[in-house]
């Protein structure tokens, strides 16, 4: 019988919950790498869009984009920071619930609830491999379309930008386990707050500028959290604004992150309970 | 931290003392009631498990089994009653989870891209194990369970016993003294059900409490210490296997009879035999109410008739089981 050493604490403490973490970013890299075509499909699909937005970008009137730090702005340039932020809420609305979900059509979600794994952890856990891969994805992305079609970015923009990203990945990622929740409860409830990410979505400034929208929607659009992100985005990668420059929409995004993650880990795990209660966690 | 084997990590020395030795039961239910909106599933349903023991849950497909063993495994929180696993109220609490393994009885409970051995590793580390470990210890079980020579096989690519044997050995990562296997058996040939029995039977001899839920009657015969036979969701039998027999009333036997043509002839139907297709020799005997075997077979034996060999249709586990969830209604 093989010896081995197991930390009483792991169970229960948040440590031992962390380094359950690396489990789940394996598991998720080997099932990802057993669909190797969906890499490749997936880089193409990006070039692709990039390609579409170049042309886009040729008919659109300059003057028309707001200025970042005075400078003028190409359209793909403008768009190419929307799409990597855009990634990203995607992440949170889509690919969050969607892991839970698929952990419930495989069966696989109850013989994780078996192990003494606490909600956060598994919810956590299904996105982490995508919280590794996104960023790297994204960086990716924005190297190779600087080179290729010879945008310019801002480099002392990075960091404000990713401190930015730090402060609302968590805002887009409660919106998704908010969305797991109802899943869970309603296995296709999910369309409802679709439809509530179609709104944040289209007013979030991704491919246009929200002064475009009516003038009556542009004000609720300005308080869109994602709006707020990915304006300070465009601001730190093109308009080369400073971390002190973006604090103020950092101190925003913060606070209504924290809530919002607080609110979807709150539902889920109301979710989870009313599910052990009902015994239909693996029902689907 | 400590440096512990396997079965001490789940089990504290109490709680590892021979069957009918130990304080309390390892596993104990009382008054098990869930609904499922207005339908009762189970009402007022008990079990006790000991150490060492196994515990056969029987029951016709819908009577709760599986209800009781989500359970039993923290997956469903019952609308009444007490659980106490190893003398602790099982409640919410993730710790007592580690001391649980779990066969499922469906398919679809594993990452069927990934290989049988990084699934055992990641549900290892679920538990608490350090990667290092927690392929050693995969690895280990693998080949428990005969499966080493298809670790590094995506397990999509197992076939359906071999993925139960998994299962199996997935229960097995912590060695846990409660082991709740649900129709581990079922579809599987007799040779790898024959090793899944063994692997049990084996953890029992070691202190573990296992309830067993089955549809295969027999094979519970020399495998199971207790039996709890569940009928439209209340208890319709608790004791042992033998206690279980006695209440068959077997009412039909298959008898092998020399010159089986000549009693067709002589016309079966006269001692209520009925022959069996494909075969001259052998006949079914329904005893008529008030009739025993003794006097039956004395009566065939005096008009002339060779009775070679006379056994029960079906055996009296399956005799008991079918009189006791009859009379449950």
């Amino acid at each position: 019988m093989t010896t081995f050493e197991v930390d009483p604490g792991r169970v229960r403490g948040l440590t031992g919950e962390l380094r359950k973490l690396p489990a789940f970013v394996r598991r998720d890299f080997l099932v990802a790498w057993s669909y190797r075509m969906s890499f490749v499909s997936d880089i193409v699909n990006l070039v692709g869009q990039v390609i579409v937005f170049y042309f886009i970008g040729k008919m659109v009137d300059q003057t028309r984009l707001p200025t970042y730090g005075g400078s003028e702005v190409t359209y793909l340039e403008f768009a190419a920071v929307g799409i990597a932020v855009g990634v990203f809420i995607q992440f949170g609305l889509d690919r969050v619930s969607a892991a839970m979900r698929g952990e419930q059509m495989m069966g696989t979600l109850e013989s994780i609830l078996v192990t003494p794994t606490a909600p956060a952890t598994i919810q956590l856990g299904s996105v982490a491999f995508d919280l590794v891969y996104i960023p790297l994805r994204t960086a990716a992305f924005l190297g190779g379309t600087t080179l290729a079609f010879g945008l310019h970015f801002s480099a002392g923009g990075i960091l404000p930008a990713l401190l930015l990203l730090l402060a609302f990945i968590p805002f887009v990622w409660g919106l998704g386990v908010l969305t797991a929740g109802m899943i869970l409860t309603f296995r296709r409830g999910g369309g409802v707050v679709g439809l509530g990410a179609v709104a944040l979505g289209l007013m979030s400034g991704v491919y246009f500028p929200l002064d475009l929208l009516p003038d009556w929607l542009t004000g609720v659009a300005e308080a869109n959290p994602i709006a707020l992100a990915i304006q300070g985005m465009r601001d730190s990668l093109l308009g080369g604004a400073t971390v002190a420059d973006v604090a103020p929409t950092i101190a925003v995004l913060v606070p209504v992150s924290a809530a919002s993650l607080a609110l979807g880990l709150f539902v889920f795990r109301l979710a989870v309970r009313r599910e052990r209660r009902r015994g239909t966690i693996g029902l689907y | 931290m400590s440096a512990v084997s396997a079965p001490e990590l789940a089990v504290v020395p109490e709680e590892q003392a021979p069957l009918g030795e130990s304080p309390r039961p390892a596993l104990e239910a009382r008054g098990v009631v869930q609904r499922f909106g207005a339908k009762l599933v189970l009402d007022d349903v008990a079990l006790a498990v000991a150490h060492g023991s196994i515990h056969a849950l029987l029951g016709p497909n819908g009577a709760g089994k599986t209800t009781l063993l989500r359970i039993f495994a923290g997956l469903l929180v019952p609308t009444g009653g007490e659980i106490q696993v190893l003398g602790r109220d099982v409640g919410t609490s993730r710790a007592f989870r580690r001391r649980i393994g779990l066969v499922p009885s469906g398919d679809r409970s594993f990452y069927l891209r990934i290989s049988g051995l990084e699934n055992l590793a990641f549900f290892a580390r679920l538990h608490g194990l350090r990667r290092r470990d927690a392929v050693r210890r995969s690895l280990e079980l693998l080949e428990e369970v005969g499966l080493e020579g298809a670790a590094r096989q995506p397990v999509g690519e197992y076939s359906h016993g071999m993925q139960k044997r998994l299962s199996v050995a997935r229960a097995l990562l912590t060695d846990p003294p409660i082991l709740l296997v649900d129709e581990a058996t079922h579809d599987l040939d007799p040779e790898g059900a024959r090793r899944v029995r063994e692997l049990v039977l084996q953890r029992a001899d070691r202190g573990a409490a296992v309830v067993w839920a089955t549809q295969r009657l027999d094979e519970i015969r020399g495998l199971a210490d207790g039996v709890t036979l569940i009928a439209g969701g209340r208890t319709a039998f608790a004791g042992t296997v033998t206690e279980l027999m006695a209440h068959a009333v077997p009412r039909r036997y298959l008898l092998r009879l020399r010159g089986g043509v000549a009693v067709r002839a002589r016309g079966a139907a006269r001692w209520s035999l009925e022959p069996v297709a494909g075969s001259d020799e052998h006949f079914l005997l329904e005893l008529a109410d008030g009739v025993v075997l003794g006097a039956a077979l004395g009566a065939l034996s005096r008009t002339g008739i060779e009775i070679l060999t006379c056994r029960e249709e079906r055996s009296e586990i399956e005799e008991a089981f079918l009189s006791l969830t009859e009379a449950a209604g």
